[in-house]
């Protein structure tokens, strides 16, 4: 067994896989070390003698026919190589993005422009609009309460009304029981006055 | 009027539009050594041709999905590799191939048919692990950053399994020392 710590290095170089300073150390060190030259040949007698071994010959060719039914149609292959290109996505996300803005743009309500109106205007004028504001109001106010007084009085006396009706037929009603009681105490009298 | 070799790329382009014969160019370029992939790794040469039509079917379905068509080979084999994996499971839960005796073949012109044996017989005593490193590397010709892809692994652990099966066939397929060194 090769103990030289170059030992991975000439299997490396042994398949090609050495390149620049590495390649052209080794070669120096192959030159001195007759371990890993004796190495190196043994590795080159194992690739050879593994390469008797032939490729064989495929028993039947592979070949695919092209058929109508399973072809994808060009609008498939159109939106399927989207998904599997990142740039023709990207492009299409990018024109997608810059549809919206130019939309976006067009429909933006246009902005309100403030004018401002403090001057040119009197003092006694801002006085008189709001003496106007304030008697508006009030006058608002005072038919407010004038209609709800009104509404309270119609239903006050809506509910006084109820009442009395319902007192007098409660008074009817007593009136009537009270008949019935004394007709009944007048028939008891006499039948009480039999018996002593 | 400029004369150039069509590449693999150029082929890549012209399946991605849908050309099937395309396609069957590329294929006729690749099928053989996707074969002898597949049957030093089964050993069985009617499941390595099924397991091969299943590999370029599978390649022309996902070949939109081939970000760099340079990598043509390595993503070949990466399905290859699966296919053949995925057989395994099917056919043995434990993987790889048991019988050394699928890899005794004719040998090329001029070399002694019990070298072949020996040459068969060391590689059927490896893992299917190293195997498959041999094969990548000394019949296929992947470079080692290749191989990491088709394997999915380190270049590191390419390497060693590369190496430990080297060495375990070094003692059968070249045990003198050549220049007398021990």
């Amino acid at each position: 067994m090769n103990t030289c710590d170059r030992a991975e290095a000439l299997r490396d170089y042994a398949f090609d896989e050495l390149a620049g300073d590495e390649l052209r150390s080794l070669e120096q060190h192959l030159a001195t070390c007759a371990h890993c030259a004796a190495d190196l040949d043994r590795l080159r007698l194992t690739t050879a003698a593994l390469r008797v071994l032939p490729d064989r010959e495929i028993p039947q060719r592979i070949a695919f026919v092209s058929d109508k039914v399973f072809r994808p149609s060009p609008i498939a292959r159109f939106f399927g190589s989207f998904w599997n290109s990142a740039a023709r996505l990207g492009f299409a996300s990018a024109l997608v993005l810059a549809v919206a803005l130019i939309v976006s743009a067009y429909h933006r309500p246009a902005p309100v422009q403030v004018v401002s109106r403090s001057e040119g205007v009197s003092m006694a004028e801002v006085q008189h609009t709001v003496a106007e504001a304030v008697a508006r109001v009030r006058a608002e106010d005072a038919n407010f309460t004038k209609a709800a007084l009104a509404d309270a009085e119609r239903k006050h006396e809506k509910e006084n009304r109820e009442l009395m009706v319902a007192v007098r037929e409660n008074l009817e009603v007593m009136q009537k029981r009270l008949g019935v009681y004394s007709e009944l105490a007048s028939n008891e009298i006499p039948r009480n006055g039999m018996g002593q | 009027m400029i004369f150039r070799a069509v590449e693999d790329t150029d082929l890549i382009t012209r399946v991605r539009q849908g050309d099937v014969e395309a396609f069957n160019l590329l294929v006729s370029r690749w099928e053989k050594r996707v074969f002898n992939y597949l049957l030093r790794l089964t050993g069985d040469p009617d499941d390595s041709l099924d397991l091969s039509q299943d590999v370029f079917l599978k390649a022309y379905q996902n070949i939109r999905k081939l970000d760099d068509a340079a990598r043509f080979g390595p993503w070949l084999f990466r399905i290859a590799h699966n296919e053949a994996y995925s057989h395994f499971r099917k056919r043995r839960p434990e993987g790889g191939t048991e019988d050394a005796s699928f890899l005794e073949r004719t040998p090329a012109p001029g070399v002694a048919p019990e070298l072949a044996i020996a040459v068969a017989g060391a590689l059927g005593r490896l893992t299917p692990e190293q195997r498959e490193a041999v094969v990548l590397k000394i019949y296929q010709g992947f470079r080692f950053e290749e191989m990491a892809l088709i394997l999915e692994c380190p270049v590191s652990t390419v390497k060693s399994r590369l190496y430990t099966a080297l060495d375990l066939m070094k003692t059968e397929l070249a045990p003198t020392n050549t220049r007398g060194i021990r």
